[in-house]
């Protein structure tokens, strides 16, 4: 890139990808799209919470191909910046670089136009990606539905800032209110979370870290009980879900320490038979 | 013109003098390195300076802004690509002085007809693990120049060793905290503002001396009508991202 040819791209990373000759959708040679049945690692349960402070936001750690488990120990909960977490379900591959480009979007735009990007412009940012990825999706390898949360910071003090917005294949945004799940075993817990929402004795936005990290285990908890690519708690190996907060003062990874006691406060550490 | 050494020679001084004379009465900027991190700071008048240009890079430049901010582009553009292309930890300053800034800034100088770049560039990285903290200084004409603890840009060569010379008295870096990084900066900004004043003539006599109170009386005419800028490189950042500006509130409470 000499002097001469550069360009003034306003902020947009995409447009300075291009420009850099870095191939930005990844296409498939013809003859693959009729061959779409290859199977490609997926399936998985994240769920995001409006709690008091915030918004919590965690994800199971298994990568399935059909029946076989790949990964015990996949990171799907990806944090963007110091105030947005993206978790994902769907192929991990897209997902890894749509996060990134997601993540260097924001910097460059902030590190370029020497502002943060607005909230509107982040959330049109990731529905762009997701635009741009239908071909993949359409095909049935590389589809990849989101949920983004970020924290407002034009919120007013007295206000929780924390905001969920989840995704369609074909990149419209939609805010959901108190909660969020995605991935195949997000069926199994949706009813459980419109019932918490609703009916709960503590409503999910008043619950304090503790109960909403509780709350979220116990859901995963019930995921993996359905869902064989949803993967519980292991217990031998130590691998606990990943759990993000995201609040006010910026995003913040759950520790292991945290999780077992949250775990034993949960009453999910004595195995139970199924039924 | 070309076949004509000398007279290329010439034009190149030419050259050098209007761009110098352009950038003597610039707003010095001032590098330094304290217990945790790196500070730039300048005082200006709303013209914003000190930039965040990579997770662990700052720029400032001075000279001008139109110059500055093709300059500013140029070496933002090409790290992020970098960083995207392999990792934000291949970018690296000396790779984006040396092969990308340094050339440019001289192609531009010694193209005599076409447009040369008024700017002085000062870049700071923070180190790593196995990196040692580094300032890089970048001349209009593509001189290199690299400093550990400190560095500074100012109007001429003069008014940068004098400012030098001053912070290299100074104790050392690892002592020293963030206030006490601002205090020295804006003391060594007070030689080089006051400097860049003079004749060039009166510079070099001994009676030039300026002492701590001239210092604070320039540093607080300057900051009536303009204000502080300050950018830190700091290590205690959680995340990739190691830089921000100073805010207001900051800079007032570390000088209080």
């Amino acid at each position: 890139m000499s002097i001469k040819n550069t360009i003034n791209h306003k902020g947009d990373f995409l447009s300075l990808l291009q420009h850099a000759n870095y191939p930005l959708q990844i296409g498939l040679p013809s003859e693959t799209q009729h061959h779409a049945d290859i199977e490609i690692a997926h399936s998985t349960t994240v769920v995001a919470v409006r709690y008091r402070d915030g918004v919590m936001i965690a994800g199971d750690r298994r990568a399935t191909a059909g029946t076989a488990v790949i990964y015990d120990r996949a990171e799907k909960v990806l944090q963007i910046d110091k105030h947005s977490v993206l978790a994902i379900s769907g192929s991990p591959a897209i997902a890894y670089e749509i996060a990134r480009m997601l993540e260097h979007s924001f910097q460059y735009f902030r590190r370029s136009q020497l502002q943060e990007l607005s909230l509107e412009g982040k959330l049109r940012m990731l529905s762009r990606l997701i635009r741009d990825n239908l071909a993949m999706a359409l095909q049935g390898i590389g589809g990849v539905i989101p949920i983004f949360a970020l924290y407002d910071l034009e919120a007013p003090e007295a206000e929780n800032g924390g905001k969920i917005f989840f995704y369609d294949a074909l990149g419209a945004h939609f805010e959901n209110v108190n909660f969020a799940t995605t991935g195949s075993g997000s069926i199994w817990i949706r009813g459980v979370l419109r019932y918490l929402s609703r009916f709960g004795e503590t409503p999910l936005p008043e619950m304090d870290e503790r109960q909403a990290t509780i709350t979220i285990l116990r859901l995963l908890d019930t995921a993996s009980e359905y869902d064989a690519a949803t993967s519980g708690y292991n217990a031998r190996a130590q691998i606990f879900p990943t759990i993000k907060t995201v609040t006010r003062t910026g995003v913040e990874t759950l520790s292991d320490e945290n999780l077992t006691e949250s775990y034993a406060e949960a009453q999910l550490d004595h195995s139970e038979a199924h039924n | 013109m070309r076949d004509e050494p000398y007279r290329w020679i010439e034009a190149i001084q030419d050259r050098r003098d209007y761009i110098e004379d352009q950038l003597r009465v610039g707003s010095p900027v001032v590098g330094l390195t304290y217990n945790e991190g790196m500070v730039l700071l300048t005082i200006g008048r709303g013209q914003r300076k000190i930039f965040e240009v990579h997770d662990r890079i700052a720029l400032s430049a001075i000279g001008h802004p139109a110059d500055i901010e093709r300059l500013r582009m140029l070496v933002t553009d090409t790290a992020s690509v970098q960083g995207f292309q392999n990792a934000t930890e291949d970018v690296n300053l000396h790779r984006l002085t040396n092969f990308v800034l340094a050339h440019t800034f001289k192609q531009a100088f010694e193209s005599i007809v076409g447009e040369a770049y008024i700017i002085k560039m000062l870049l700071a990285e923070l180190g790593s693990a196995s990196e040692q903290n580094r300032f890089t200084g970048i001349n209009y004409d593509g001189n290199v120049r690299t400093d550990a603890a400190f560095s500074v840009i100012g109007g001429t060569e003069a008014i940068e060793t004098r400012m030098q010379n001053y912070l290299a008295t100074a104790s050392e870096a690892a002592d020293r905290g963030l206030a006490e990084a601002l205090q020295l900066g804006l003391e060594a900004w007070a030689i080089g503002k006051e400097l860049s004043s003079r004749e060039p003539e009166d510079m070099e006599s001994e009676d030039t001396e300026i002492d701590t109170q001239q210092m604070h009386e320039i540093i607080s005419l300057a900051r009536e009508d303009g204000e502080i800028e300050a950018g830190v490189l700091e290590t205690t950042q959680s995340g990739t991202s190691k830089f921000r500006l100073l805010n207001t509130h900051e800079i007032e409470t570390a000088l209080s």
